[in-house]
Parts: C-alpha cells; sequence; structure tokens
C-alpha cells in the first residue's frame, strides 16, 4: 500500500500536466453532459423541475364552493398534503381591445405545497390590495411585464377593476400557456372578492401532494367518491401536466436531443483517450515495476485508484463549473426557465456515475493488459517484425523518395498503434461531421423557416371587424406579400377519443405554402397534409383516408403529403378552409396568416397593422424559431471546438507513443545514412498517412450518419424525417485540411526531454 | 554445488525455452542444469543469441520456462502465478539489468525507497536504507534527481541500489556493465564485490570474459546449452578485483 501510495505520487509529480488533462476533460464532460441534460430536460420535460421546486402537487380538484376537504387527508389514504381550498373564478383581462379569459387563484399568502416560484417582482401582500401575480407563460403571451396595469372583467362583465401586475411566478399547477387555457392569475382573497362578489360563479382548487405518483386515477376516483360526483367539477394530474409541457417545443428539443447525443458520446471518447492514451504511455514503467515484485493485480489497483482521484476531482470540478454556467446559458434561452433545468437527482448520479465509471473501465483495460504482460518486456524493446512489402520494394526500386515510403510503410507496422491513432481520430472527426450537419440544419431552419411550416410570421385576428374588413385592411398593407385565411378547428378522429387541432390554412385553390416532404401539397376540398407525429398518433400513412369529426359533421380527408411543422406541439392536419364549408362543417372565426415581403421586420409589421386598423385587429407575431436556436449555435461551437481539442489530445498521444516507439528504427535509419530532416520526414509521413486513413473514414461515415441521425431523432420527436441537411462543403474540407495539417506538425514536435527511454536504452539487444 | 555455507539457493533442472511465432521456432534454452549456492557468484557467458538473459529472466520469474523445473530456497517455483513470482521478487531477489531500468517517473530516492516498501519496511526504515545505500555508492547528493539526468554510470550503481534494498538472498544481473565505460564497469563490479562478500548470491550474465573472471564459476552457453561449468580456482590466474577487495578488507 506505502509503495503503491508512493508511486501515485511520484506520477501525479513527475507527469502533472497530464493528469490535469485528464481531470479537465472529466471536468468538461461533466459540465457538458450535465448542462446539456439540464437544458434538454428544461426544454423537453420542464415539470418534473418545475415539480421539485415548487413541492408541487400531483392532483388539481376544482370544487364546488364550499366544499369541505379538511378531513380529506385522514379518509383517503396515500395523500400526503393538501394546498388549499383556495378560491377560484374566471375572468377576462381586458388588453388594448382583446380580451383573454383567466382563473383568478385567491391565496391569502405564499402556498407551502404547489408554492409559485417567483421569477421578477414579489409575492402578494396585504400592503398593495390590488396587485396580481401572473403565471410566467401567460405573461409572457400578452407581454406584460411588472408594474402593468390590467383591468380585470368578472365573468358576465359588469364588474372593471383595474390591477398592477406586481410579480411573475413558474408553477408546476398546469401546462403552459396557450396549451393550457385558461391563464393564471394570483390574487389576494379581497381583491378576488372585489371583482366576483357572486359565491355562485366561484370555485374552491385543491391541489393533492400523493405519496405514489403512479396512484394518482386510483386516488382520484376515491376522492371523486368520498366527495361526490356533483361537487368536482374538473380534475387534473401531473401526467397531463407534464405532457402538455413537453409538447411545447418539439423542435429546440429535437436539437438539444441531438446535442445531448453528441456530448455523450465525445465524453467517452474524450475519457477513453486521455486516460487510455495516459496508461499505454506508461507501460514500459509498469513492466518495470513489476520485476520489482508489483502483482498484476496491484498495478491494476494502482492505475484504477490514481485515475479515480483524478475523475474525483473532476468531478467536483465539473459540478462547481455546471453551476456557474447554467444561468449564463439560460439567458440566451428565451422560454426554459431555471427551475425546469434543474436535473433529478437520479439523473445528476447517472452522468456522475457514469463519468467516474467511464474513466475506472478506461484505465482498467490498459491498466489490465500492462498488468499481464510479463514483466520481461519492459526490459526488452521488441521491434515488430515485417516485411518491406512488394509496393515498397517497388516505390524504391523506382527512386521514390526512401523517406516516404518508409513513412507509409512505417504507418501500418505497429497495427495497434496505428488502430489507436486512426481511432482517435476518426471519432471526432466523424463527430465535428455530424456536429457540421446539425449546424446547416440549424441555419437551414433559420434561414428558410418556412421549410418547417412557418412561411409566415405574423397572424391577425379580426378583433371586432368583419372578416371581409380585416382582409381589405390586411391586403392594402404594402409590406404584405400574401395573406392566407385559416381557422383552427377542434376535430375528433373516428373510433379515438383524442381531439385534435385540425388548420384550414388558406384554401384548395390558395394554399397556405406548407414545405411538402413527402407527397404533395393539398390541392382539392377534402385533402390534407399532416405532420409525422400526427400521422404516427392516428396510424395513418401518407396515401390513406381519415374521417374525422369536426363541430358535429363527419369530414373525410384524403392525406396526400406530410409536412414538417413544429406548431401545436407537432400534431398538425392542414388542409384548405374551403373543405369545412363544403363538407358542411361549422366554419369557426378564423385568423389570417401574413407572409411578409423580405426583409420587412413581423414585429414592424404588426404594429403598423394595429395602428392603420385603430388599435381593432390583434396581431401577433410568429414565434420566431431563430430566437431559441440560437443557444443551439453556440452550444454546437463549444461542441466543435473540445472535439477539435480532442482530436488534438488523440494525436499528440499517437505521436508521442510513436515517436517511443520509433525510437529504435529512427536510430536505424539515421544509421543506414538518412538525414535527420529525411527521419523527420519519414515520421511526418507516417503520421499523415494515418491521419488521412482517419480523415477520410471520419467524414465519409459521418457524412452518412448525419441526415440519418438527425431523421432518426427527428422521428423520434414526431417532426419527421426530412429536416436534416447535409454539412457545409466549405467548413467540412477546412475541418480535413486543418486536422491533416495538425497532425503533420504533431509529428514535428520534438521528443520529450528525460523522456521515458533514451534511444540507446531502446537500441538494446533484441531476444 | 555447495557455496560458503553449504545450502543451496537457486537449481534448474532440464530448463528449456521455445519461442515460437511467424512460423519461426527458435530454441532459445535447451536442457539447462545449474545450481547456485548461498553466497555463490555465478557468471553466465556465451555469445551474443546464446540464451543467457531469456535463461536470467526464467530464473527470475520474468519469463516463463516452456518446461523444466526451478527450485529456490528449496521450493520449487516454476510454476508460480505472475502475482506469487512478484511476491517472491520483493524480497528474495533482486534484478539488475543492462539498460538500468530505474521507473523514470520517480526520483533516485523514490527508486531505492519503492523496492524497500515493496520489501514490506516501513517509511521510516526505507528512508534510512535508502540513506545508507546511496551514501555508500557516492550519490547522496543525487538522491532527488531524476534518473535521466544521471550518467550510466550513475544510474547502474542507483539500480544496483535498489536491487538491495531489501537484502535479497539472490542477486540476478543482466549485462550489467554491458553500456558502461571501464571506470563505471569497475565501480560496478566493485559493489558486486561487495555484495559477495555480505552473503549474497549473485548470478551474473556478461559477454565479457574480464568481468566473468571475477566470479566463483563461469558457466559457458553456447546456442541454449551449457557446453561447460567450470569453478574460477586456475593456480596461477592473475590477481582480480574480487582478491583485491578482500586484501585490501
Amino acid at each position: 500500500m506505502r509503495a503503491m501510495t508512493r508511486w501515485i505520487r511520484a506520477d501525479l509529480r513527475a507527469s502533472t500536466a497530464r493528469a490535469l488533462v485528464i481531470a479537465g476533460v472529466v471536468a468538461a464532460v461533466v459540465t457538458a453532459l450535465l448542462l446539456s441534460a439540464g437544458l434538454l430536460q428544461g426544454a423537453t420535460n420542464p415539470w418534473q423541475g418545475l415539480f421539485t421546486a415548487t413541492k408541487g402537487a400531483q392532483i388539481w380538484l376544482h370544487l364546488a364552493p364550499g366544499t369541505s376537504v379538511r378531513d380529506l387527508k385522514s379518509q383517503v389514504s396515500g395523500i400526503d398534503a393538501v394546498a388549499g381550498p383556495y378560491e377560484a373564478t374566471a375572468a377576462t383581462v381586458v388588453q388594448t381591445g382583446a380580451r383573454t379569459r383567466v382563473e383568478l387563484r385567491a391565496t391569502p399568502s405564499l402556498p407551502l405545497i404547489g408554492r409559485p416560484l417567483l421569477i421578477s417582482g414579489r409575492w402578494l401582500t396585504p400592503s398593495s390590495p390590488g396587485g396580481v401575480v401572473l403565471e410566467a407563460t401567460f405573461a409572457q403571451a400578452i407581454h406584460a411585464v411588472d408594474g402593468d396595469v390590467l383591468t380585470l372583467d368578472n365573468v358576465d362583465a359588469s364588474r372593471h377593476v383595474r390591477v398592477r401586475l406586481i410579480g411573475i411566478a413558474e408553477t408546476s399547477d398546469q401546462g403552459f400557456y396557450p396549451d393550457q387555457t385558461p391563464g393564471l392569475i394570483w390574487v389576494l382573497p379581497g381583491l378576488l372578492g372585489r371583482i366576483e362578489p357572486n359565491i355562485g360563479h366561484t370555485e374552491e382548487v385543491v391541489g393533492l401532494r400523493i405519496a405514489d405518483p403512479n396512484a394518482a386515477s386510483f386516488i382520484v376516483q376515491q376522492v371523486v367518491t368520498r366527495l361526490g360526483n356533483s361537487t368536482v367539477g374538473t380534475v387534473s394530474t401531473w401526467q397531463q401536466v407534464e405532457d402538455s409541457m413537453a409538447r411545447r417545443d418539439p423542435l429546440l428539443g429535437l436539437l438539444l436531443a441531438l446535442f445531448g447525443l453528441m456530448a455523450l458520446g465525445a465524453a467517452v471518447l474524450a475519457i477513453v483517450n486521455v486516460t487510455a492514451g495516459r496508461v499505454l504511455l506508461q507501460s514500459i514503467d509498469l513492466g518495470m515495476l513489476k520485476t520489482l515484485g508489483f502483482t498484476p493485480l496491484q498495478v491494476l489497483a494502482m492505475l484504477t485508484a490514481e485515475h479515480a482521484v483524478l475523475a474525483g476531482a473532476g468531478i467536483v470540478a465539473g459540478l462547481a463549473a455546471a453551476r456557474l454556467l447554467m444561468p449564463v446559458l439560460l439567458d440566451g434561452v428565451p422560454g426554459v426557465s431555471a427551475a425546469a433545468t434543474a436535473l433529478p437527482s437520479g439523473w445528476a448520479f447517472l452522468i456522475i456515475g457514469g463519468t467516474f465509471a467511464a474513466v475506472l473501465l478506461a484505465t482498467a483495460a490498459p491498466a489490465l493488459q500492462a498488468g499481464l504482460v510479463r514483466p520481461v518486456a519492459a526490459v526488452r524493446a521488441v521491434p515488430p517484425r515485417g516485411h518491406l512489402s512488394k509496393l515498397a520494394r517497388t516505390a524504391m526500386a523506382a527512386r521514390m523518395p526512401p523517406a516516404m515510403v518508409l513513412g507509409t510503410r512505417a504507418a501500418f507496422v505497429r497495427k495497434l498503434s496505428a488502430a489507436l491513432m486512426i481511432g482517435g481520430l476518426a471519432i471526432p472527426i466523424l463527430m465535428i461531421t455530424v456536429g457540421l450537419g446539425f449546424w446547416s440544419t440549424v441555419d437551414d431552419v433559420q434561414r428558410n423557416p418556412a421549410d418547417i411550416g412557418l412561411a409566415a410570421s405574423v397572424t391577425v385576428s379580426p378583433g371586432p371587424l368583419t372578416w371581409s374588413e380585416a382582409g381589405h385592411l390586411i391586403k392594402a398593407d404594402p409590406q404584405v406579400q400574401a395573406a392566407y385565411s385559416c381557422v383552427r378547428a377542434d376535430a375528433l378522429a373516428l373510433g379515438d377519443t383524442t381531439t385534435i387541432t385540425t388548420l384550414g390554412m388558406g384554401t384548395s385553390a390558395q394554399p397556405y405554402p406548407f414545405h411538402v416532404v413527402q407527397g404533395q401539397l393539398y390541392r382539392a376540398p377534402e385533402e390534407a397534409v399532416a405532420t409525422q407525429a400526427l400521422l404516427a398518433a392516428l396510424r395513418l400513412n401518407v396515401g390513406q383516408f381519415v374521417r374525422m369529426w369536426i363541430g358535429g359533421v363527419p369530414v373525410t380527408f384524403h392525406i396526400v403529403g406530410r409536412i414538417i411543422d413544429p406548431q401545436y406541439g407537432g400534431e398538425v392536419l392542414a388542409y384548405g378552409r374551403d373543405t369545412l364549408a363544403d363538407e358542411g362543417a361549422p366554419t369557426p372565426i378564423g385568423f389570417y396568416s401574413l407572409v411578409l415581403k423580405p426583409g420587412v421586420s413581423p414585429a414592424a409589421a404588426a404594429t403598423h397593422l394595429v395602428r392603420v386598423s385603430g388599435g381593432r385587429l390583434d396581431a401577433a407575431v410568429v414565434s420566431d424559431p431563430a430566437d431559441q436556436l440560437g443557444i443551439v449555435h453556440v452550444a454546437l461551437a463549444c461542441l466543435i471546438g473540445v472535439l477539435a481539442l480532442l482530436g488534438l489530445t488523440s494525436l499528440l498521444t499517437a505521436s508521442l507513443l510513436s515517436q517511443r516507439d520509433h525510437q529504435r528504427d529512427l536510430s536505424v535509419l539515421r544509421a543506414m545514412g538518412m538525414t535527420p530532416l529525411q527521419v523527420r520526414f519519414a515520421l511526418m509521413m507516417r503520421t499523415t498517412v494515418l491521419a488521412l486513413v482517419a480523415v477520410t473514414a471520419g467524414v465519409v461515415v459521418g457524412r452518412l450518419v448525419s441526415t440519418t441521425l438527425i431523421s432518426a431523432v427527428s422521428k423520434a420527436y414526431g417532426l419527421g424525417a426530412g429536416i436534416g441537411r447535409p454539412p457545409a462543403v466549405g467548413a467540412l474540407a477546412a475541418a480535413v485540411v486543418l486536422a491533416i495539417g495538425a497532425a503533420a506538425l504533431a509529428s514535428m514536435l520534438p521528443p520529450r526531454p528525460g523522456g521515458h527511454m533514451s534511444a540507446v536504452a531502446i537500441l538494446g539487444p533484441g531476444p | 554445488m555447495i557455496g560458503s555455507d553449504g545450502t543451496v539457493l537457486l537449481r534448474a533442472r532440464s530448463l528449456n525455452k521455445i519461442f515460437a511465432g511467424e512460423g519461426v521456432v527458435v530454441h532459445a534454452v535447451r536442457e539447462v542444469d545449474l545450481s547456485l549456492a548461498n553466497g555463490e557468484f555465478v557468471a553466465v557467458t556465451g555469445p551474443s543469441g546464446s540464451g543467457k538473459s531469456t535463461l536470467l529472466h526464467m530464473l527470475g520469474g520474468l519469463e516463463k520456462p516452456t518446461s523444466g523445473e526451478i527450485w529456490l530456497e528449496g521450493k520449487r517455483v516454476d510454476g508460480l502465478s505472475q502475482a506469487r513470482w512478484a511476491m517472491l521478487r520483493r524480497r528474495h531477489i533482486g534484478f539488475v539489468f543492462q539498460f538500468f531500468n530505474l521507473v523514470s517517473n520517480m526520483t533516485v530516492a523514490d527508486n531505492v525507497e519503492l523496492a524497500a516498501l515493496m520489501g514490506g519496511a516501513s517509511r521510516k526504515q526505507a528512508t534510512a536504507r535508502r540513506r545508507e545505500l546511496l551514501g555508500e555508492l557516492g550519490l547522496a547528493a543525487k538522491a532527488d534527481a531524476a534518473p535521466a539526468r544521471l550518467s550510466g554510470g550513475e544510474q547502474q550503481r542507483v539500480a544496483l541500489a535498489r536491487a538491495m534494498a531489501n537484502r535479497p538472498a539472490l542477486l540476478l544481473a543482466d549485462e550489467p556493465t554491458g553500456n558502461l565505460d571501464s571506470a563505471a564497469t569497475t565501480a560496478v563490479l566493485g559493489l558486486l564485490a561487495r555484495a559477495h562478500a555480505d552473503g549474497q548470491g549473485i548470478l551474473l550474465v556478461t559477454h565479457d570474459l574480464r568481468v566473468a573472471c571475477t566470479a566463483d564459476r563461469v558457466i559457458s552457453l553456447f546456442d541454449g546449452m551449457v557446453v561447460d561449468d567450470a569453478p574460477m580456482t586456475i593456480p596461477h590466474r592473475p590477481m582480480l578485483l574480487p582478491d583485491v577487495l578482500k586484501l585490501r578488507g
């Protein structure tokens, strides 16, 4: 034990830089994984983090006023705590002519269960009785900020109360607005009484925190039985809220998932590379230790312990770095809340444990090999056997430069070392190629929003104007290139109980310009296009017919194409709005989708339309994917940088190994009359040939994998194949040139002074 | 063969080593019988490729014999696992190689102390033993140096100090002077003579006859076979270094 400790200390002292590289790589990996997992969770499953942060309740019930829930906890087993009852009522927010339905919830103080998480402003206090706190996504949707004055109308619009927004908070009680409506506003009980004095218009809201989340449905049944059917209005469970939150933004989720996949691959690669490389470089010393009496198991234990210490240090640094960096990253990701990115402890443990295990495994494999190799290998450097191939002989006879021929031949003499170098470089290049493919895809989405169904950048509702009045105003606007009249209609597929949102987008004669990735666009009534997620949900294929109930009328659609559209949770069925009239289904009042002329700012166009209509048109800017995808570019740039560094580390390790292995060859080459320059050229040739093989393999496989991987993940996220773009040729060429140049430069590095074995030592007797 | 105290330290019987690979079979050691008594100093000599180093490596457990028996201090050891051999080497066998083979990432002091610690010494004992050995070898000032900064002669003296750290009964030396100039060779032979005088058994592999002549007995190998095994008791031999050291001592 003492001897092992002594060796570890000496080794850490002697190769501090390499040890720091391992700890640094582990720290970088843990940071990257924690950040990407956090962002991924925040973007795709924000409920978990919010639930933990708000100490949420899994079940929410709207009950008739006056229902007693005092004994509910003792009457129904499995309930840990009861939040509320809070008095609640429906109301309307009136804002420059727009009316939005909301639920007011009266809380005398900040609740302990289902505790709203303030992200700005302050909570309600008796000192500001006219203050209200808005749920964050609702506040964002109605562009309300702290200090704004809002008008709240009661249900029958008989009362108008002006209130001041004093805080914005997040909650896990209900899904995000507008996926889940109405918007939520917390008020003091006194204010609720002023807005809605009629108790008959109020409800009681109760949250139940339960011990076993999987028992939610069972407990709901028991509670309903206990309280009586007539007193229970609506019920929502955590599964519904989680689903609703998760469907918010499949595109960002998809890209972050891809980023996570790449980070994971890079992590494993980085750890294996630096750790195994370090152990391989020590193989001679390790063999020597065995002649002194170290057993194979001791060699294994010693190296594993040493790297466990380094991994531990790296993990601690990584945890600290992730904690520091997450707020910075969140500033760049609109809509992802800090609480939502808090990883469940299981995930964090998985990342930390996985990283730790990867270090140990990457150490153990070469350490086991070093432990098992007979120590005599350490005291005798055995040169590899190999023949001069026919090709090499012919090349030499043809007066090709001997340094070039011998260097190329040397590339493949030591097969393990060659394989390590090719693998060490090919994998980062492969992943860089995939990363560049993601980059092109994100670029494409940002430059051509029409490809993902976002051709229109502004939507306009007629408000108090008639449909044709609104149409005239819009068509007269010089900034508008095209306006499509659209409707949103809920539909129920036959034999299915789930309601889906369908869109009448334009008309069969003038269809909305969807980007069709399979089949064609609707050109006749009853023809429709759908997204992959919708097709999957209804188990349909392009070319098939589907019958749905819209407004109580059966409508048959012929699915003629597949589109990509991340809106409405990625589940979209679109057709010409004339289909509804043709089939006799009621056509709800719709909205106009406006495609603007190139270079026109959507915000400016929306403001202009509202102004010319005298505030009567309700114009909204369609959320621009570019806003949310910026973070993906930053993350990809960081990842590609890290991968490039990994490739460089691989090259340096390979170069050190090669110099160690080839010292004997080099001395022989010198002795045969080659100049030092020729010898260097031979060494450079060896590395460059291997680098060329690695880069070619990496680029070819990466190019194949990139679009396939994007399509596969895209399919899994319901967006469907067709979004992936190949990497840009210029960027790929630059990566290839840089990699081969770096390989050539790495091979030119002078050997380390006082390295592991001197040339004289290696030129010892053979067996 | 009876040594200074008459007991057999190391015995090999019908030892064979065959290297086979890439269609070539090399019979490196053939039917070798040898024995070494406690405190005896035996040189194994022969031309390059005669199997000297392979024999030494087998006797120290670095290489597994193809067939034959090895007995150390009365126990048969040829079938031991790598781990058992390692444990045996810690206390009973010291190794010296032609190319020193010091652990490159450790200082001179660490190299010597590591061997002592492996042998079970406490930290204090290891430090004391290292001070004593490096002092005797004139290397006290180099204790904190890295091995790569030392000359060949100095590195070999450190390797000897490391091999003697646990006062092993058997010292196996593989061409310890093969890479040294004459002054360093004399110094190393003097140290071996001192170990011999302290009662350590030494098996020295060399192709240098002048070095072989310092031993009590010389075994000659040719094509892996023992062709001669003769004590160095020639009546009119010139006075050799061990004799000089004995006289001075």
